[in-house]
């Protein structure tokens, strides 16, 4: 069966004040339709750059993107970008970390979120205002109508980011990039997003990929996952299989700084030493061996490849963990 | 209630200055030498003169003077302008003369600078550092930097007296001809509205280009509308603050502020008359001149920031 | 520092400097006497011994711009150097004292600054630089100090203005409140602290105030009242105003070079002014 999403090679560098950035390294991975993908890494990993990059979506001018993206056998890289734009918002979507900043604040949420079925799909005034209010209902903010009338800086946090849903959906994209999407909101609202992201996806039979620094969030909301490092993607496996068989130490750390319920409260969580690799500099061995526990001379010396060990599941490791069953 | 106090504070240090201002330059203007009334007496006897003093109220000293003039402003008179023979008319009689063609070339002025600013502010700031926008934004710096009078004695000389193409001098109200109105205006419009124009479009630039990097804009342009939507509906409103309050400055300060444009090409606004009154003595004018443009300058002040409360939610629930 | 600048102004500082070489050195160029007439009027540029022109009066440009560079740089300078120095130290005072003192100060500044700047110092020359017998003129050594003084009382607010705001800002910094907290004086802390950070955008103003003072000197000269008869740019231009026919050189050169020098001074001043921006934001 041919993949709804493919991304092959895909590499991103940005030309800075202090050198050429390797942003994204050589990343392939590809997605079915409906299917989510959980994109995970520390800040500065490379993992938004990704996603914008999929999209087309790089707006710095000083980015050099090679390789190749593939949506429903279409290359996009190729397009000019008036076809690019005409994927935007009807096939693709994207929503951001931080709803004060992503939505405009000098606009009302119903002009927002009218915009795209008005322009793209042609809807009259009073077609796409009751678009939007079906929009506001199923993202599930009470008192469609009224909300429709505010400013984003009306609303609490959990409410702008279901209106940033809303206006994401509003041309029914294929399939949605979220950004961070729970980063900036309380706790119980986190759960409360990821829930609606999830459902909203199974009902309109929509891909996703959930890009997060927490690996915990990712969890129960993806059907794969891909672990990011340094630009470079060092795990790839269906999401049970990687919490099972986690291989990349990198991984096991990340998911031991987890916070679990069996947790006794007092003791402190793992945290990992040290920081990313300076992302200007050529990588000599693996990015991470500075911070494994396991690293030996090789690790420092050699870069590792991305190698299959069966079942789809990948990582970029000499000395992989062993599996535990 | 906070936004009330806060808006009536303004004001208070606003007509502060107002009184600050106007006082100051008539206390100045008093100590010129020679009095105005030695200008505006023409009697041969010493009684006669002392009547005609009486009559300018010349015979005030500065506070009272001043306070008669405070008094007369509230209800709406400008005071006297003096004339000789120690007769007076109302300052309000050449205040209604040269304000209609004031605040039409100041309405000219801002209709030319904002109508190019704001799509080169929007271009320049849309392909910033590329080469279209340092050639032009060089451009920009130095028409900002153009003193208006050089470009009035300069393209007075290459459209006047080289080309002879427009005149350079003189108004010509639209009731005589709109041809001839404009012809008359496009000369010193020119020399007030590049240097005005350029400095807009700087404004803007800067704003719409820290704009650009907003994740909002971003998320308008992955809605798939064009750019130059993008561009007009989600960056232009959040970028317009800082223009429409320069903008609004300059309103009074075009009002009354071109003194030497208004000398150069002989309009006969507010600017010729202030230089009029400052030569002439005439004190109590010249106090009614410069309120006007500060009343004009408050009048614009507020107005502006109703507008931005218009335009940006932002600052109407600041301070809620 | 001058290889960080873009090329605009590298020009703007290179041309400053000339404008500076000129209003020094100029008396010892070998240029023609700017007081002697010549045989050729109204001659255009590149005219041969004249590399600029003459004017209807058959004077020299050339020379005539080099001393008019002195005169209208001394006088940009010196107000600019004395608005500085009672803007400053009033700034200073305000934004460090604040309160009541603040609140007057800040209306001072403001009252200046609500006068359009041509007309206060019109109103200002007009009572200063004239005599009470109209049939005795006014020395010109007088008028040119009268000249500057307004020009300066026409900076100093500006200047006021903005070493208040820059004061405020470094007042509130932490290094200051710690010198506070640590019992230094007062006296001290403005010698060690304010001072030397505020310094910066005062030069920074003060460039945009000389390109202010030109122009508005230029401007009082096309009015009639400027210094004496065409020993500065502006008066040049006042001279020139009736000639334009005859020796439209006579306007164009003075005039290129006056804008010439206020877009420069506003070059750097604005460049100086950017660098510090990001200085201060940091705070």
């Amino acid at each position: 069966m041919s993949n709804f999403l493919k991304v092959k090679n895909l590499d991103v560098k940005f030309s800075t004040a202090r050198g050429l950035l390797h942003a994204v390294k050589d990343v392939s991975f590809e997605l079915n339709s409906g299917e989510s993908l959980g994109i995970v890494g520390e800040s500065g990993s490379g993992k938004t750059v990704l996603s914008r990059a999929t999209m087309g979506l790089l707006t710095m001018s000083t980015a050099k993107k090679s390789g190749s993206v593939k949506l429903e056998d279409v290359e996009l890289t190729e397009l000019t970008r008036e076809e690019l734009r005409s994927k935007w918002g009807t096939e693709m979507a994207i929503i951001f970390q931080d709803p004060m900043t992503a939505l405009n604040p000098v606009r009302r949420i119903g002009a927002q979120i009218s915009e795209g079925p008005r322009v793209r799909m042609g809807l009259s005034k009073a077609e796409a205002k009751k678009h939007a209010i079906e929009l506001l209902t199923l993202v599930q903010i009470p008192e469609p109508e009224k909300a429709m009338k505010k400013f984003p800086s009306q609303l609490s946090g959990g409410m702008r980011q279901r209106v940033m849903i809303a206006i994401a959906l509003a041309c029914s994209p294929k399939i949605l990039f979220a950004d961070e999407p729970t980063t900036a909101l309380d706790v119980t609202v986190q759960a409360q997003i990821l829930s609606l992201l999830t459902s909203l996806r199974k009902k309109l039979n929509m891909a996703m990929v959930l890009v997060t620094h927490d690996l915990g969030v990712v969890a129960g909301h993806t059907d794969k996952i891909a672990v990011m490092y340094a630009g470079e993607i060092v795990e790839f496996a269906k999401t049970e299989d990687l919490f099972r068989n986690v291989r990349m130490p990198y991984t096991e750390a990340l998911i031991n700084s987890i916070p679990r319920i069996t947790t006794k409260s007092g003791t402190r969580l793992p945290v990992i030493d040290g920081r990313l690799p300076d992302p200007t500099i050529p990588l000599v061995g693996c990015g991470f061996a500075p911070r494994c526990k396991y690293a030996t001379d090789k690790c420092r010396t050699e870069h590792p490849d991305l190698v299959d060990a069966g079942n789809g599941h990948m990582y970029r490791c000499f000395f992989p963990l062993k599996v535990m069953n | 209630m906070h936004k009330l106090n806060q808006i009536f504070q303004a004001l208070t240090k606003l007509l502060l200055v107002l009184v600050g201002a106007t006082f100051l330059l008539s206390l100045i203007v008093r100590l010129l030498p020679g009095s105005p009334a030695d200008f505006y007496t023409n009697a041969f006897n010493e009684e006669d003169r002392l009547l005609q003093i009486k009559a300018l109220g010349l015979d005030r000293n500065a506070f009272s003077s001043y306070a008669h003039w405070i008094f007369d402003l509230v209800r709406g008179d400008f005071g006297p302008f003096f004339m000789s023979g120690g007769s007076t008319r109302p300052t309000s009689l050449i205040i209604a003369q040269s304000i209609p063609r004031s605040l039409l070339i100041m309405l000219y002025v801002q209709i030319v600078s904002l109508t190019i600013a704001i799509p080169l502010g929007l271009l320049t700031a849309y392909r910033a550092d590329k080469a279209v926008d340092r050639i032009i934004s060089t451009g920009l710096f130095a028409g900002s930097a153009i003193p208006g009078f050089a470009l009035a004695l300069s393209l007075g000389y290459f459209f006047g007296v080289r080309l002879q193409l427009l005149p350079t001098i003189g108004y010509v109200p639209i009731a005589e001809g709109l041809g001839e109105h404009f012809k008359h205006l496009i000369l010193p419009v020119a020399s007030l509205s590049i240097p005005l124009c350029a400095s807009y479009a700087r404004i803007l630039r800067a704003e719409i280009i820290s704009t650009l990097r907003q994740d909002y804009v971003t998320m308008a342009v992955s809605k798939g509308i064009s750019n130059s939507r993008v561009l007009i509906k989600h960056v232009l409103r959040p970028s317009s603050t800082s223009l429409i309050t320069t903008a609004s400055l300059n309103m009074g300060a075009l009002i009354g502020g071109t003194v030497i444009i208004d000398q150069i090409f002989a309009l006969g606004g507010l600017g010729q008359q202030i230089t009029f009154a400052i030569f002439a003595r005439q004190y109590i004018a010249l106090q009614s001149y410069i309120a006007l443009i500060a009343i004009a300058f408050i009048l614009f002040t507020v107005l502006a920031d109703l507008l931005i409360g218009v335009v940006d939610p932002r600052t109407r629930n600041r301070n809620v | 520092m001058f290889k960080k600048l873009n090329l605009f102004s590298k020009v703007s500082f290179v041309w400053i400097g000339l404008m500076f070489f000129f209003a020094i050195a100029g008396k010892l160029l070998p240029i023609a006497d700017p007081t002697e007439y010549f045989d050729v009027t109204g001659a255009g540029l590149f005219t041969a011994g004249h590399i600029l022109g003459t004017d209807s009066n058959g004077y020299d440009l050339l020379a005539n711009v080099v001393v008019g560079a002195r005169n209208s740089l001394s006088i940009a300078v010196i107000s600019v150097g004395l608005g500085s120095l009672i803007g400053g130290i009033l700034g200073i005072a305000a934004g460090y004292v604040r309160g009541k003192t603040d609140y007057v100060l800040s209306v001072v500044f403001n009252i200046f600054l609500s006068i359009p700047n041509l007309i206060l110092s019109l109103v200002l020359i007009a009572v200063l630089a004239s005599s009470s017998d109209p049939t005795v003129p006014v020395p010109d050594s007088r008028r040119l100090v009268v000249i500057i003084a307004s020009l300066t009382i026409v900076i100093f607010p500006i200047l006021g203005r903005i070493t208040r705001g820059s004061t405020l800002a470094w007042t509130n910094s932490e290094f200051v409140i710690a010198a506070k907290s640590m019992g230094m004086k007062d006296s001290q802390i403005i010698k060690r602290h304010i001072i030397p950070n505020v310094l910066p955008s005062i030069y920074a103003v003060a460039f945009l105030g000389v390109g202010i003072v030109i122009v508005v000197e230029g401007a009082l000269s096309l009015l009639g009242i400027g210094v004496g008869d065409g020993i500065s740019w502006g008066s040049m231009l006042a001279r020139a105003q009736g000639d334009l026919e005859f020796a439209p050189a006579s306007l164009l050169v003075p005039l290129t070079f006056l804008a010439l020098t206020v877009i420069a001074c506003n070059q750097v001043g604005d460049a100086l002014r950017q660098r510090l921006d990001s200085r201060e934001s940091k705070l």
